[in-house]
């Protein structure tokens, strides 16, 4: 229990991860199984961005230049994530265009459906 | 100014690519993309030579010290691929020039060539980055033109494939994110080298993070590679693609992450680390697997780009197999069968390209008799279809044989059944399309000789590859030693 309440970053994205895996895996719905990726990619942002975090420093944005690098966070994690993120909305946005598609083509967005439709023809 | 040819190829591409985007004429865009793949492949051969004589090229991008900056490491086995992968590249580039209308739309052709240009790019950082996150991005950026590629048809099947293969390859990629996550908690470092000099001193206080780390590579970079109960993704996106793009998607895309996997493994962590581990005997188990279950699925495929798509996954087998080995033996003929393979697996994809466009059928049954209209045509296929069976000199049977060596060398003989089932395997679907059409009066009845002939213009890429692929099962003994 002690484990978890020093580490309820770590848990919390765990948590996340699994939420965004367990919907990625039982929705047949393009729309949710995308949200489930994003969800899951949060996860991992938020894992990556705590393994940075120092308790009691700031972000590393320099304001006042008399503070030394020891009042502030690790930001290589932060810049990071920045990345991802960028890659993330990018696979987000590419995989909405194709759902648009596949709509245009089935009536339909849920896998399930277009499985069976593939079947009858 | 020579040590700076890695980052320049990846420049040279993305330049070209962005460049392509604002000129219409498709004439230009051919040519500009010609142009580029050419300068890179000259290039590389010129950084071959430089690995060659000076060893390993470490170049630091930004800052001067590894610490910080990104750095390129260039070994003679990156070096090697990519050679090899830009000649591949430059092949499939060739023969677009003349079919590339018969399967996508005219409006859309220059995203073809932006597409390539991107998809080689990206390629060739992941081989050349010594940087675990740059080598995130630039997966990232294969994947997502990848995906591209695959979609240029515009027909049902393709966006069906696509999203398929966009979400499995989300999934990998984040797991991967994961992975980098763990290991920069660990070791606070991205380089792989720094990485490694961490990791060897203190492995043994972390020993469930690095099994963790370990999975994680292996399942996401497996995912995105094929490997084998990971596959699904592969024979509906690598068929339903467009015939240039699947030969460059099936030869060189799935073999990079693969070869991250190497990187990752040998580089990152060391042969003595990893074999502490039970990470190998599972990769061992999954190459297995694919060696064998890759090619029975391919006996029941009635389509000929699907059957060689998942002999595509059975090919992949052999690598991870190699790699499971977890051996220097092991690792060197693993990297020997990504480029005999990307070489054979392109000219085949090609190949059955001209074969479905003159007969306007995907069915393999249809092909009866081509041997005596494409008589030229088939001939090729067969010293391809005869590499990936294992006949000698090809480069099948030189890794094939090599794999038995380090088998016995790592005392674990009953593999070496595992490899002999596998070719055995890859007759049977193999062979029926060569005989029945060259043999068989029923098979050859009405049909008319050389009537489907194809213009020696057009098969010109495909004898290179051919021609290329043997050479390099006559010098393997020399390719193998560099590694």
């Amino acid at each position: 229990m002690e484990f978890i309440i020093e580490n309820y970053y770590e848990v919390g994205a765990v948590i996340l991860f699994g939420v965004g895996f367990v919907t990625l895996m039982l929705h047949s719905n393009l729309i949710k199984k995308i949200i489930g990726i994003n969800i899951m990619d949060t996860a991992i942002f938020l894992f990556f961005i705590s393994k940075g975090y120092i308790l009691g420093k700031e972000a590393p944005i320099v304001t006042e230049l008399s503070k030394t690098a020891d009042n502030y966070i690790n930001p290589v994690p932060s810049a990071l994530m920045l990345t991802g993120i960028v890659v993330a909305v990018t696979t987000t946005a590419f995989a909405l265009g194709l759902t648009i598609k596949l709509y245009k083509h089935y009536n339909t967005v849920d896998l399930e459906e277009i499985l069976k439709i593939r079947e009858e023809s | 100014m020579i040590e700076l040819i890695p980052f320049i190829n990846i420049l040279i591409l993305i330049i070209f690519s962005f460049t392509i985007i604002i000129i219409k004429k498709d004439k230009i865009v051919k040519f500009m993309s010609l142009i580029s793949n050419l300068a890179v492949f000259i290039l590389s051969i010129f950084l071959l030579i430089q690995v060659l004589d000076n060893g390993t090229l470490l170049l630091n991008l930004g800052k001067s010290s590894s610490l910080l900056g990104i750095q390129f490491y260039v070994g003679p086995m990156e070096a090697v691929l990519s050679v090899v992968f830009t000649f591949v590249m430059l092949m499939i580039l060739w023969f677009s020039y003349s079919s590339i209308e018969n399967e996508i739309s005219k409006s859309r052709i220059s995203f073809f060539y932006i597409l390539i240009n991107l998809l080689l790019a990206s390629l060739l950082g992941v081989i050349y980055s010594n940087d675990l996150f740059n080598s995130y991005v630039f997966i990232e950026v294969s994947t997502l033109s990848a995906c591209g590629l695959i979609i240029l048809k515009d027909k049902k099947e393709n966006i069906k494939a696509t999203i398929k293969y966009l979400i499995m390859s989300t999934i990998g990629s984040g797991l991967v994110l994961m992975a980098i996550a763990y290991v920069y908690s660990i070791t606070g470092h991205l380089n792989i080298s720094s990485i490694n000099e961490v990791i060897i001193s203190s492995y043994q206080n972390h020993n469930n993070a690095v099994l963790i780390i370990l999975g994680l590579f292996t399942v996401g970079l497996g995912i995105k590679s094929a490997v084998f109960p990971l596959h699904s993704w592969l024979p509906d996106a690598h068929s339903s693609a467009p015939t240039p793009a699947s030969a460059a998607l099936s030869a060189l895309v799935i073999k990079v992450y693969v070869f991250m996997l190497i990187k990752v493994l040998f580089r990152m962590f060391s042969y003595e680390i990893i074999n502490d581990f039970i990470i190998m005997d599972i990769i061992l188990l999954l190459g297995s697997m694919g060696m064998i279950f890759g090619s029975i699925m391919a006996i029941f495929q009635k389509e000929l780009k699907r059957m060689v798509a998942y002999s595509s996954v059975a090919q992949m087998g052999y690598i991870v197999f190699g790699i499971g080995l977890g051996t220097v033996s092991g690792t060197a003929i693993a990297v020997y069968h990504i480029i005999g393979h990307a070489v054979t697996k392109s000219s085949l994809f090609l190949i059955s390209g001209l074969f479905i466009e003159k007969t306007s059928s995907k069915k393999i049954e249809d092909l009866k008799g081509i041997g005596k209209e494409m008589p030229i045509t088939l001939g090729l296929f067969t010293i391809g279809a005869f590499s990936m069976v294992g006949i000698p000199i090809l480069p099948g049977f030189i890794s094939k044989w090599y794999l038995s060596l380090t088998c016995i060398e790592v005392g674990r003989v009953p593999l070496i059944l595992i490899i002999l089932a596998s070719s055995l395997l890859n007759v049977l679907y193999y062979f029926p399309i060569i005989i029945n059409g060259y043999f068989g009066n029923e098979n050859l009845e009405g049909k008319i000789y050389k009537s489907k002939k194809i213009e020696l213009k057009r098969l010109m890429p495909v004898f290179l590859l051919v021609i290329a692929m043997i050479l390099i099962g006559a010098f393997s003994s020399r390719l193998i030693d560099l590694f």
